[in-house]
This record gives structure tokens, sequence and C-alpha cells, in this order.
């Protein structure tokens, strides 16, 4: 009645050659349909991500009350932001114009004038504060 | 005043991988019993949900919802997939490592096809051709449709499940630890690896309608404080992994009850001296170029010094053989002109490019006597050696070890003026030198965690801190609260329950109780509960 098959413990010399044995328990002809299989050819190989779910979901009957997954998002903040150094993290009120980093001591505004540009990037980036069009 | 501020290492821990569980006889008599999954995008747990003793009533199996397939040497053949604890470490493997979840949901049914293999394998499920037993398994909120539909169709038509039911699994947290007192209706704040929930529940039930969700949690907090310290340590970029700041997170951190106040406090030095916390980088003590003393550095020049000479007498002697042949060759046609044989001594002539006897005259004397210079700088050569091996003062600085463009008047050059060099000795020794960095390399390797303690899990408080535009948990809190008439505001906020991985933090309850404090009409009550 126990006919558990110890796939990678004991095994290991075999399956060097042969392929991965079936676990009993599991249907072996078994094909995701989300993935397309012989249906859809060679062209839906992979599987959707959250973004197209969700798009596709959108497109369906929702009532205006319905809870789902898009419709639980929290809403953005109404309250304005407060500013960080971006360097120590204490509250900020300064900005240094050339790199736009915030700052909030002197010594803070030394070390951001000596930083290399790819580190003031990524302090930017941090913030999602870099600009577009560089 | 010591500096009270300590130094911690990193652990680094190693998973060890899952052992093969026999189940008892109890799990499958009288009737199979429910196994229940929950399915998180931080970790998977996995047990037997039976009333008799013999099962214990937790989670048997517990490993993070990773799977990593590297490519066998072997021209694909030996493709290994290796799940969760099976792993033993993340970091080698970072760039394979691959997860179901997006966000909070799976999506690549795949990958969790393979990690419920791996669960049902190890908890020892017996039965041929189907998994006997009902399943439990915990969903994201409001889970969408098309994930629900595929992850039933998995288990349904894959492994045969009888039975199935999804839930929530910070509602089955909820019931589970409510206490005789506490009401049945609360407010259930939920955060996890990939994001933070808000849920009403009002008479036992949740309220879909009115929850809420903030897409940021533990996964987040980890890679803002990895930027941070990769951006402030830039030359240890490869040593600050996703693991290790982990692990800073469970033990160093903390949420601040005022945040601004708590800046303050690590203004001042001495707060800061008190309360950093050092984090040491596993280091080795070889550097490049520096292991070895001045002794070791002196020996290693004067090897190359030796070996530049002997390449440089070698080049002399051959030269001096082709001079010399050559020298033979021009001397025996000038043996033909003497000889008289003119017929020969012009052809030979023609050869050797030359017009005119004169010509070879002054040839010959030109190679006899480069050849007498050659002959004069072996000897001196020779002479030279046996003074360095006597002398073995230690050579000057200014010769480069690797340099083997030396020419070789550099190094006669240096041979000769040796007295010179003498002493300029003293001054250029850099014993010194050798010393310090043994020192400072322990401090080199070693991250200060300051305000980065409180910074990186307050994100879920101030998502503005990573430029995220949603609000963070109190602003939310508030807004779903103001969805409802002020009864039963007041009965939510009776009953405000924590739970979730990124809620174990010290001095989060306080936190919540301060916002409540200030959201809250003036003198309103309210608890908040977290597991401890």
């Amino acid at each position: 009645m126990n006919e558990n098959k110890f796939l990678n413990t004991d095994s290991s010399t075999g399956s060097v050659e042969t392929t991965v044995k079936p676990l009993p328990f599991k249907d072996p002809n078994f094909i995701h349909s989300g993935i397309g299989g012989a249906a859809a050819g060679k062209k839906n190989r992979t599987w959707k991500n959250l973004k197209q779910i969700l798009a596709s979901e959108r497109a369906l009957p929702w009532q205006l009350n319905d809870p789902s997954y898009f419709s639980i998002d929290a809403p953005p903040s109404f309250k304005p932001a407060k500013k960080y150094s971006d360097i120590s993290g204490l509250p900020a009120n300064y900005t240094d114009p050339q790199s736009k980093l915030r700052f909030s001591t002197i010594e803070e505004f030394a070390y951001i004038r000596m930083l290399p540009s790819d580190v003031v990037t990524g302090y930017l980036a941090l913030r999602k504060a870099t600009s577009i069009v560089s | 005043m010591a500096a009270a501020s300590r130094v911690f290492a990193f652990r680094d821990a190693r998973w060890a991988p899952d052992p093969v569980l026999e189940p008892s006889a109890a799990v499958r008599t009288p009737q199979p019993v429910p196994l229940v999954i929950d399915n998180g995008s931080f970790q998977t747990r996995a047990g037997w949900a039976s009333a008799d003793p013999a099962v214990p009533a937790e989670p048997l199996l517990r490993f993070r919802s990773l799977a990593a397939r590297s490519r066998g040497a072997r021209g694909g053949a030996g493709a290994e997939t290796q799940v969760g604890n099976d792993l033993g470490s993340p970091e080698p493997l970072r760039w394979l490592l691959r997860s179901p979840f997006d966000r909070n949901v799976p999506v690549q049914l795949e990958l969790q096809e393979l990690l419920l293999d791996h669960v049902f394998q190890r908890l020892g499920v017996a039965s041929q051709g189907c998994v006997d037993h009902p399943i439990v398994l915990t969903e994201a909120v409001c889970n969408p449709l098309y994930s629900r539909q595929m992850m039933s169709e998995l288990l349904f038509e894959c492994y045969q499940v009888p039975k199935v039911s999804y839930g929530v699994d910070s509602l089955y947290s909820f019931y589970h630890n409510k206490r005789q007192k506490w009401p049945c209706s609360g407010l259930v704040i939920s955060s996890g690896y990939q994001c933070t929930h808000i849920l009403p529940v009002l008479e036992g039930r949740l309220d879909a309608k009115n929850c809420k969700r903030i897409n940021l949690g533990g996964c987040q907090a980890a890679v803002y404080l990895q930027r941070l310290l990769q951006l402030k340590y830039p030359g240890h970029f490869a040593a600050i992994t996703l693991s290790r700041m982990e692990e800073i997170l469970h033990e160093h951190s903390y949420i601040a009850e005022d945040y601004i106040e708590e800046l303050q406090k690590w203004r001042s030095p001495e707060y800061y001296e008190n309360n950093m916390h050092k984090m040491q980088l596993p280091f080795s003590n070889k550097l490049l170029g520096s292991t070895l003393t001045s002794e070791e550095k002196q020996e290693r020049r004067q090897q190359q010094l030796r070996r530049l000479q002997e390449l440089n007498a070698r080049r002399r002697e051959e030269k001096l053989q082709l001079d010399q042949e050559r020298l033979d060759r021009l001397l025996y046609v000038q043996e033909l002109l003497e000889d008289g044989q003119m017929d020969q001594f012009h052809k030979a002539l023609v050869e050797l490019n030359m017009d005119s006897a004169e010509e070879l005259q002054s040839y010959i004397n030109k190679l006899s006597l480069s050849v007498e210079q050659t002959k004069q700088k072996i000897l001196q050569a020779e002479v030279n050696i046996e003074v360095d091996v006597v002398d073995s003062k230690p050579e000057t600085p200014d010769l480069d070890p690797l340099g083997s463009e030396q020419s070789l008047e550099d190094v006669e050059s240096i041979n000769e003026f040796e007295p010179l060099f003498a002493e300029e000795q003293p001054e250029v020794e850099k014993p010194v030198a050798a010393v310090q960095p043994v020192f400072n390399l322990a401090e080199y390797h070693q991250l200060f965690l300051g305000t980065e303690r409180i910074r990186a899990p307050e994100i879920v408080f101030q998502p503005s801190l990573i430029g995220e535009d949603q609000a963070g948990i109190a602003e939310t809190m508030q807004y779903v609260l103001e969805r409802y008439p002020k009864e039963q505001q007041a009965i939510l906020v009776q009953n405000v329950f924590l739970t979730g991985g990124n809620t174990m933090y010290p001095g989060l309850k306080a936190r919540v109780q301060k916002e409540l404090l200030e959201m809250r009409p003036f003198q309103s009550s309210f608890q908040v509960h977290v597991l401890t």
C-alpha cells in the first residue's frame, strides 16, 4: 500500500540519466490549460502575469460595489508627503539644486557634493524622483 | 565614554532539507484528514488538520516559496529542480530563484505545481493516482477569478483532490486567536510579504466591499534597506544580499512610536553612538599584493633582479656568438682578397651587400670592437652579480618588481649606482604601513545601521519614502472607518487585530495605538491586539 517513491534523496545516481520519476499521486498526463498547450500553438507558452490578469478582469461585468482585486487598492494619500533627507533619513528642509537630493545638515551637503553620479541617481531612483528626460 | 554600540555578525544560516515524513495512521482512518496548506508569497506551510492527538496540530513543513531550476552541466539532461529548503541557501542561486507569485497572487502555476509536489511528497501522501485528502488552501483577498480557476484546475485535475476550501489567511488567524472577551467584529490589519490589507470584519463575516490593500510589505522593506546600504557602502555591493537584509529586518529593526521625534533623537551623536548597530561582514585578511612583509618583498625584488641579470647575460652571450661568426665570415672574405682570388671575393662582397674592400675593412673593425665590448660587459656583469649576493642591501623602491620591461641599461646602471641609493633606503621603508591596514580591516567591513533601523519598516506607514503614492496604514484605516456609520466605527475600533509576518516589529502596537488616538474622536476608546 505504501508505495512512496523517494525522488531526490537516495536515487540521485539513478535519476541523473533518466528523467524524473513520476510522483504517484499525480495524473501524469496533466497539462495546464492556462499555458495553451496544443490548442494555442507556440504563441502562448508563458503564463499571464498579474497585470494581464487584472486587465482582463476589469473587462468582466462588475456591479458598482462588487469587491474585486483592483477595487481593493488603497486610495492615494491626501496628506502632503513629509520630506526626509536621502542620506540620513532626518527631516530635510533643504534640497541641493544641482543633484536634487534632500539633506538636513551641512555635513550631509558636503557629502552629497562628493558623491559619484551613479550613487546620486541611485538615491533619486529610490525615491522615484528620477527625471525621464535627462 | 566607551562606545556602547555593539558589533553583530550575520548568521547566514543555511536551510536544512525537509525529510520525507511518515504520517501516523490517524491521517487516513477512518477518513482521510484534511490537509492545510498556507500558500504564502514568503513561506509555504503545510500540516494535517486532525483531532487525533497523535497528529501534531501545527505545520509540519515550513519552507520559502521558491524554486530554482539549475541547468545541469550535461547538456540539459541533468537539470535539477530544487524547491524550498532543498535549496540550502538562496544567495548563490539568487538569479535562478523563481516564485509562482506575482505580488500575492499565484500566477505561474507550473511552479505552484512544483511546490505542491514538494508538499505532498514530504508530508508522505501515500495514495496512488490522486491526493485523497480534502485540502484547505489560502488565497489572496478578492483573488482574481482567473487565478482561482487555474488553481482549482491544478488541484482537481492534476491531483484529483476530492474537496477544496479557499480562505484568507489573516481571517483564519483572527478566528483562531480570538480570546473569550474579544468581540466577533473587528478591524484586521494583516501585513505580509508583498502587501498589507485592512479588513473590516462584522459579526464574523468579512465586509469585502470596504477592504483595502496597500501594495507594500516585507519584500519592499527589504529591497529598500538593501538599496540604502548599497548606496551608502558602494564597496560592499555584492556582500549586501537580500537574505542579510531580511536578517537585519527581523532582528535589528523596530518601528518608532513617533517617527519625527525618534529621528530627532538620532540627531544627537551620543544617542547614535549608543544605539547604532554595527553589522560585521565576513572578510578575509588577504588583500591583493600586501600579504608580504617587507623582507619578503626585498627577497622578491632581488630574485627578479637576478633573473633579469641572467637574462641579460644570456642575451649578451648570444649576441657575442653571432657577432663572432659574422666576424669570422668577414675575415674569411678578407683572406680571399689577400690570397688573390678576386672573383670569389667579388661574389662574396655582392652577397654581403658591400662595394669595396675598404668598406669590408671598416666593417670588420667595427665588429671586432663591439665583440670586445660585449666580452667586457659580460665580465663586468659577473663581477657585479657576486657583489650583489654578498651585499644584499634592500633595493630601491623605484624598481617595479613586476616590470619586466626593464631595459638592460637601466638594470646595469642601478647596479653601478647602488652606493648612491643606499642613503635613500631608510626613509622609503614602509613597515608601519603593513601594520595599520590590519586594524582598519575589520572596521572597513562593518555596516553601520543608524536611522536605517527605523526607516525600512516605516514604508508601510509612509509610502512616500519610496515614492509610492498610496496612503499608509494610518490614513487607510481612517478611510475605511469613515465608510461606516459612527456606531459601527466604534465597534470595529474596539478590536483592532494585527497579524502577519511584517507586523512582528517591536513597537508596532504602540504606533498603531498612537495613530488611532490621533484619528478617533476625543476620549473615545479603542483596543489594539497583537499576538506576542
